[in-house]
């Protein structure tokens, strides 16, 4: 059973900016948003204190924030949610794969992006390992 | 003077409490608490949501506590900016060191029996760090 992070938030409508700035950070912690009502991280020590952190700006920018500690009741509940975890970086994957063994690749952006969405593989999908190996096979390669 | 936070320290407050020895209370004592703990009283909280020492303006504590006691030293600046990507996460990154830090100060608080031993080994660290960039910049 995996234990879960949920951060239910309001900020004011006005100025957007506030609410477009936690939007893309949550998008960029890797979180999920469930059924348009809150936001959804494994709880790991670091998803953990970047919640934490969130939560706290939120209120410094006015807004209204709930934080939980959860794990689920129903026990397959847990299995698709991971699966969306999963979806989101295999998404990311699977596009990188495809550029990967195209002709010029550049390989530099696509260690970066393979980086980005590492830091939100957190059920370590096959996958990423598969664009690992493919990245640093083409270490050394001549064009 | 007692400086309080919370327990199970990382890479932001190992270099917090480096900061504070070297540079702005070599007499510092340092309490850790568990989370969620009530404020003490006589001590200065850092790096707790919601005290001065603290994340402000997306940046980490270790910034926060360089801008509020006006510690004007560009390795500092730097290593300031290192923790930022090391502990925040954030959409444009320029350290490589910092994905390195953070995971050396979160091993080193594992091995540790305790914040107070794993803060004095990250002492270490953040010397050594500092060393090497100065000898960079020069």
């Amino acid at each position: 059973m995996t234990d879960w992070l949920l951060l239910h938030y309001k900020l004011p409508s006005k100025p957007s900016a506030l609410r477009v700035y936690a939007w893309r950070k949550l998008k960029r912690l890797g979180a999920i948003l469930l059924h348009e009502a809150v936001w959804v991280l494994p709880d790991q020590p670091r998803t953990a204190e970047q919640f934490q952190w969130l939560a706290a700006e939120i209120q410094e920018m006015g807004g209204q924030v709930h934080y939980w500690k959860a794990n689920p009741v129903l026990g397959e509940q847990d299995e698709s949610i991971i699966q969306q975890f999963n979806q989101q970086v295999d998404a990311v994957y699977s596009d990188l794969l495809k550029k990967i063994d195209k002709p010029r690749a550049d390989l530099q952006e696509i260690s970066v992006q393979y980086q980005q969405a590492a830091s939100q593989d957190f059920f370590h999908s096959q996958l990423g390992i598969l664009v690992r190996e493919k990245l640093t096979s083409k270490r050394g390669e001549k064009p | 003077m007692k400086w309080v936070t919370w327990e199970n320290i990382g890479v932001d407050r190992m270099a917090c409490i480096w900061l504070i020895r070297r540079w702005i209370d070599p007499k510092a004592e340092f309490i850790f608490v568990p989370a969620g703990t009530k404020p003490l009283p006589n001590a200065e909280p850092f790096d707790i949501p919601g005290a001065r020492y603290s994340h402000q303006h997306g940046h980490c504590t270790f910034y926060t506590l360089l801008k509020e006691n006006n510690v004007n030293d560009p390795i500092l600046t730097r290593i300031a900016n290192i923790i930022d990507e090391a502990d925040i996460v954030q959409e444009i990154n320029v350290e490589p060191a910092a994905t390195g830090l953070d995971l050396i100060c979160r091993g080193l608080r594992r091995i540790s029996t305790n914040d107070q031993e794993a803060h004095e080994r990250g002492h270490l660290v953040y010397e050594a760090l500092y060393a090497e960039l100065s000898n960079n910049e020069g």
